[in-house]
């Protein structure tokens, strides 16, 4: 255990230091990092929802979407600072998220496709309600992250720096509720639901704690893209890729483990946007489908545990 | 203002017809097999394409590509069936992941092959407006909805009278217990897959005859299915239709009182009252579904 932690802290001095001193200097290389690590954002509480709380979901896009216009329109209309407006946009996202609530009650395929619906029906308020997010024509000159301590959060570096340690709580909250008796009931309601209610744990409550964390860490990765690209539009902040990308990085990487959703995300947003881009700019979602259905198939638990598996 | 609302009314009434076609295939995929078929919207799609297909490049009617349709939709709906059949290690979140991925393959082909265009027929006699009463509706509506009808009805008798009707509620209400009993399950859901995928067919035909279509429409398809599901509850084909015929006519009326742009807004509020307020749909039988 010493060394792997000794081992963790190698890891996190590397991504904090040495990615920034080698790429710093290279916004495109940077640029292409921190979309990764976005992706790898949505990943990880995709990730915990789907693992701790046993729901897939195939909307959080509209967690996305509701964090990054919360924060874009806290900043510009009420002029907030940027980092309080991000965390306030994850509340926002919480509460978003709680009209989801009815459908807890029902069986995974229903929690699926209730939330499928979510995320189309918050595109549309997006886009109908123009007095208050400027509809189809998006907004624009959304204000940057801040300079703190003399480091312009800003810059491609200083980005890099945010979302690195938004990334490190969220791996470090999961893998604090993984552990926590929270995750034992939660494991146990993976087996058998109803043996764990005849226990006395409410799983409805459980589970609806699961889906309110998943949603708070999107909504502020959805803040944090906002004050990155400076430009928002329903069509892009509610857009399916959102949803898709993140669950095919998880699964790629292996959904079950704390570093599956990140390295899952690294590979898969690359391919998509070095090889499969440049191979179909139209439709090239159709990889990731087919690279998800062929994961569903022949490997459900991820590529990272085949390997250990095979290594062991 | 009464005259708008009647109309709004039938409008509704004709399209929940086609909206019943494509919710019936959903229910009977998800009865056998408790596998909701999340590409089924996009195989509706594909068949609508099809339609297309033939319109324009055999110059024949959109309703002479009925047989293509059919087939290609069975086909893909087989498809489905039998991958989703492989997974053996959590079915209910893996097949869900597999066919959303089958999903966005469809929709990114058809992206991919007839491109971003939204299309609808260019067939004058299928856009004849007829009049019944003091209400129009497009001659295709009125098809589409006398074939539903049809459809339906030939689909409930088979469910209450044939043998694999019967075995395939055998199968939805108790597995084992439908096995013991000497049906094959795997032959039974499959045939329930097939059936589902020549109701698409039609549906998807009767789609393009009547509205546009677009590659992006998939997914609402499925999402429409789905509610109709949830609003009808588990088990009844008349229940299906009626709540089909009410989310049309909510849909109708919205575009009619308010706007078209919010038109899926009213689908979805139905459905959150209904999740709410009856969670076991309007027309279910009193049980949890588990």
């Amino acid at each position: 255990m010493n060394q792997r932690n000794f081992l963790f802290a190698v890891l996190l001095l590397a991504t904090y230091v040495l990615v920034p001193a080698v790429f710093g200097d290279n916004n495109y290389v940077m640029g292409l990092i921190i979309s990764a690590l976005i992706v790898a954002g949505i990943a990880i509480a995709w990730a915990l929802l789907g693992n701790l709380g046993g729901m897939v979901s195939f909307g959080h896009a509209a967690f996305f979407g509701v964090g990054s216009y919360a924060s874009a329109l806290l900043t510009m209309k009420l002029g907030w600072p940027v980092l309080l407006a991000m965390p306030m946009a994850g509340l926002i996202a919480v509460l978003f998220s709680a009209a989801m609530l009815p459908a807890l009650r029902l069986s995974g395929p229903y929690f699926a496709l209730a939330i499928l619906a979510y995320a189309q029906i918050f595109r549309i308020l997006a886009t109908e309600m123009d007095w208050l997010t400027q509809g189809a024509k998006g907004l624009s000159r959304i204000p940057t992250l801040p300079v703190l301590f003399g480091i312009d959060l800003g810059s491609r570096s200083g980005s890099y720096l945010v979302i690195v340690t938004l990334l490190a709580a969220f791996i470090a909250c999961y893998a604090w509720v993984r552990r926590s008796h929270y995750g034992t009931a939660l494991r146990a309601m993976h087996d058998s639901e109803q043996a764990t209610r005849v226990v006395g744990v409410n799983s409805v409550m459980l589970k609806a704690w699961m889906l309110f964390l998943s949603a708070f860490m999107t909504g502020v990765i959805g803040a944090f893209n906002a004050h990155t690209i400076n430009f928002l539009e329903p069509d892009y902040a509610f857009g399916g890729g959102w949803s898709v990308l993140p669950i095919v990085a998880a699964i790629f990487g292996g959904y079950r483990t704390l570093s599956g959703p990140v390295i899952g995300a690294l590979c898969i947003y690359l391919i998509d946007q070095l090889l499969f881009k440049s191979l179909l700019p139209t439709g090239h979602q159709i990889m990731l489908g087919v690279l998800l259905a062929a994961m569903i198939l022949f490997a459900p638990d991820g590529l990272l545990p085949l390997f250990r598996r095979r290594h062991a | 203002m009464a005259e708008l609302i009647l109309q709004a009314l039938y409008s509704g009434l004709l399209n929940g017809g086609v909206y019943a076609l494509m919710a019936i295939g959903l229910a009977l995929s998800f009865g056998t097999m408790r596998v909701i078929n999340l590409a089924h919207g996009e195989l509706v799609l594909l068949a609508a394409y099809m339609a297309y297909v033939v319109e324009s490049r055999l110059d024949l009617s959109p309703l002479a590509a009925i047989p293509l349709a059919m087939a290609v939709a069975c086909a893909g709906s087989a498809l489905v069936y039998l991958l989703v059949a492989r997974i053996r290690k959590n079915r209910e979140l893996n097949s869900l992941m597999l066919s959303f991925a089958i999903g966005i393959i469809i929709t990114n082909a058809v992206l991919l092959i007839w491109s971003g265009d939204i299309h609808s027929t260019g067939s004058v006699s299928l856009q004849e407006a007829v009049q019944l009463g003091s209400l129009y509706s497009m001659r295709s509506e009125l098809y589409g909805f006398l074939a539903s009808l049809v459809l339906v009805t030939l689909l409930w008798q088979w469910l209450a009278k044939s043998w694999y009707g019967r075995a395939v509620r055998a199968v939805s209400s108790q597995r084992d217990a439908a096995k013991l009993m000497g049906i094959n399950p795997a032959k039974t859901e499959l045939i329930s897959f097939l059936v589902a995928g020549l109701l698409a067919g039609c549906a998807g035909v009767a789609l393009y005859s009547s509205s546009v279509i677009q590659p992006s429409l998939g997914h609402a398809l499925t999402v429409k299915a789905f509610i109709i599901t949830v609003l009808a509850g588990v088990g009844s084909v008349p229940g299906v239709l009626a709540a089909s015929v009410l989310l049309g006519i909510t849909e109708a009326l919205t575009v009619t009182l308010w706007s078209s742009a919010v038109q899926e807004l009213a689908g979805m509020l139905l459905f959150l009252l209904v999740l709410f307020v009856l969670p076991n749909g309007l027309f279910g039988a009193a049980r949890r579904r588990a």
